[in-house]
């Protein structure tokens, strides 16, 4: 096995391990305490929260910002594909198996579209004043690391040369991700589900 | 700039190192600085600076987490944005989270990923107070209320003769002496509480819910020493000072044996007394607590006392308190008690749980030194309000109603400012007498 494959691996069981430890922390501190009465309908604001609130008409954030919005749906459906890619490539080139010219290739195609949302995105960041304010190099790592699978997952597809600069850029991103603001991926469901316990608790939601 | 003593530092530091807080630990974590929740923000809206930005508030904290809590900010702090807690930080720490934030939580309906920023906001003030950080006006309120059983510090004497005269008032009103107002009375269904800007300057709405309780008939009393909804010990977060507040209340309610605590037209302090009051105090209460909108509207339902809303034929509006409606889920019932009470009722823009703070929550009316902030941001208010036509602005918030007046007087707005008792009393009918009490 070539080293930077066994990298890419040793980071992405460690990125594993830390997850899960950071899994089991929030785990072990118990679902929140309320003692006061409840009013609502706690399990359903909670869903409400996975799924209605998470609509654009929903939030500002998403109604007020609809391009950015749009490109950051994109931009996190093609990290969850190259990291889902990342562990099919492995298998089948371990397993010998030839993915076939157009599948590559229509993967690849999505793949530069997603990343050049990633990358639009951090040019936003670059550009604008006040997203420069609330950013330090956390931010500009993140989104540069998962931009880049993106892209080396379709220049691996296309010209599989690529392959030690795609292993070593997936090491470096599994060994950042529970450590930067990447790790949102665990604390966003966490997140999510606070919110529904607050509002369901109260009865603000479902609205 | 004040000195931060090294033990004080550690105890504040301590707030963020408790890893039974799963709440903390997540939203400490969560945000991704997307900035999108800027425009959600009235803070942001009208200054247009960054440091406004809601995300930026939620740094000033988990930076401080990164830097003293995780492996990687301890290691590299400049890489994960972590911070070092020093008196320059903890200064611009209080201008952030005491002078810049309502903890109104828009805020946080509105984030991407569901930060709640007014709990990180409340969780940074918490470690303010541990450092003795609070600022000084803030703090003297809640002083007053631990002090004297009031956050004005209105004499037992002082309040008894304003109830007295009320009282008084209202019996030649009724023109029965039955009408009363009743102080220190033991085993009644309903302890009532007030907001102490009633006695001091509104009395009018202490004798609306007289009117309304008289007309139901209840069975209810005031207390002379602790009769006081609001608890700025929510607002300066310090947890003990909030505790004390509470059960000083709490014990009031058990020493006069009222059966149901009744919160009066106050935004947070229903907010601090019935979803934040049992876990200051570490155990369920043991009687119901229920806010005046909730019992007007129980009364209106059950028939207990009927309404003529040709009585309130003006344009009616609705400001929405942050802590009752977003935060306290009372949306719904304050509409079916105002849609009972006015003929004509016009909805600002936005409104409900998408509505924004007057400018006044989070202690703001009490932090003389952010005043001229506070009436900037309460233009959003003043133009939601103005853009709706109304003549009348209904607001179940006693914090809310003087901000309200603050602005209508700063932006001519040539709007009355109501409380729900005060509509709800005007449009009273005797039952089955077509008359008004
Ligand atoms: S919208 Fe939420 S996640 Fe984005 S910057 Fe604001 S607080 Fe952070
Ligand atoms: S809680 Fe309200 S005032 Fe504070 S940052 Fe959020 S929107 Fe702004």
């Amino acid at each position: 096995m070539n080293w930077y494959i066994i990298a890419a691996l040793a980071a992405l069981l460690i990125c594993i391990i830390s997850f899960a430890f950071q899994f089991f922390n929030l785990i072990k501190a118990g679902a929140p305490r309320d003692l006061s009465e409840k009013s609502g309908d706690l399990s359903g604001a909670i869903l409400y929260s996975y799924t209605k609130a998470m609509m654009p008409k929903h939030k500002e954030s998403a109604y007020l910002h609809m391009p950015t919005y749009a490109a950051g749906l994109i931009y996190h459906m093609g990290t969850f594909l190259s990291l889902a890619l990342f562990v099919a490539l492995l298998i089948f080139r371990f397993a010998g198996v030839e993915i076939p010219g157009i599948i590559s290739l229509s993967i690849a195609v999505l793949l530069i579209i997603t990343s050049l949302s990633g990358f639009g995105i951090l040019l936003k960041r670059i550009v604008k004043k006040d997203l420069r304010y609330l950013s330090g190099p956390d931010d500009y790592i993140s989104n540069l690391l998962t931009t880049m699978i993106q892209l080396l997952s379709a220049l691996y597809l296309l010209f599989p040369a690529t392959e030690p600069v795609y292993f070593v850029f997936a090491a470096l991103l599994f060994l950042w991700m529970p450590v930067g603001k990447t790790k949102h991926v665990l604390y966003f469901f966490s997140a999510r589900y606070h919110l529904g316990y607050f509002y369901g608790w109260r009865g603000t939601w479902p609205e | 700039m004040k000195n931060i003593d090294i033990q004080a530092k550690e105890k504040a530091l301590d707030l963020l190192r408790d890893k039974s807080d799963t709440k903390l630990i997540t939203h400490m974590n969560a945000c991704v600085r997307c900035g999108l929740c800027a425009d959600s923000c009235m803070y942001y809206l009208t200054f247009k600076e960054a440091k406004y930005i809601p995300a930026a508030k939620v740094a000033a904290v988990s930076s401080l987490y990164r830097r003293y809590c995780t492996f990687a900010g301890k290691v590299a702090p400049s890489l994960v944005n972590a911070k070092e807690l020093n008196e320059e930080y903890a200064a611009e720490m209080v201008d952030l989270l005491f002078g810049s934030c309502t903890v109104c939580g828009r805020c946080v309906k509105h984030c991407s990923i569901g930060v709640d920023i007014a709990y990180v906001v409340k969780k940074g003030r918490e470690m303010l107070a541990t450092m003795d950080m609070v600022p000084a006006t803030l703090q003297a309120t809640v002083d007053a209320a631990i002090n004297t059983g009031n956050n004005m510090a209105i004499p037992v004497e002082e309040f008894t003769d304003t109830i007295k005269w009320l009282e008084g008032d209202l019996i030649d009103e009724m023109e029965n002496p039955e009408a009363r107002i009743p102080l220190d009375e033991y085993d009644k269904e309903l302890f009532y509480t007030l907001n102490p800007r009633e006695p001091k300057f509104f009395p009018l709405s202490i004798s609306a819910m007289a009117k309304v309780f008289y007309a139901a008939k209840a069975s209810w009393t005031l207390s002379t020493k602790y009769y006081d909804v609001t608890n700025y010990g929510f607002f300066n977060s310090n947890t003990a000072e909030a505790t004390q507040i509470a059960k000083n209340l709490y014990d009031e309610v058990h020493k006069l044996r009222g059966k149901k605590l009744i919160l009066g037209e106050c935004g947070h302090g229903s907010r601090a007394n019935r979803w934040e009051g049992p876990n200051y105090l570490k155990k369920s209460y043991d009687f119901e607590t229920l806010t005046a909108v909730e019992l007007i509207g129980d009364y209106i339902r059950k028939g207990t006392i009927t309404l003529d809303k040709s009585l309130n034929n003006e344009v009616f509006t609705i400001h929405d308190p942050c802590n009752l409606v977003r935060n306290g889920g009372m949306f719904k019932e304050i509409r079916f008690v105002v849609n009972s009470a006015v003929e004509n009722l016009v909805e600002m823009n936005p409104y409900g749980n998408d509505n924004y703070c007057c400018g006044g929550g989070g202690g703001m009316l009490a932090m003389s030194e952010y005043n001229e902030g506070r009436l900037k941001t309460g233009k959003i208010k003043a133009d939601q309000i103005l853009a709706t036509g109304a003549k009348v602005v209904i607001t179940p918030c006693h914090n809310c109603v003087d901000q309200l007046l603050q602005l209508n007087h700063t932006y001519k707005m040539g709007v009355k400012i109501v409380t729900i008792a005060e509509i709800v009393a005007d449009a009273i009918v005797k039952n089955n007498k077509n008359k008004t009490i």
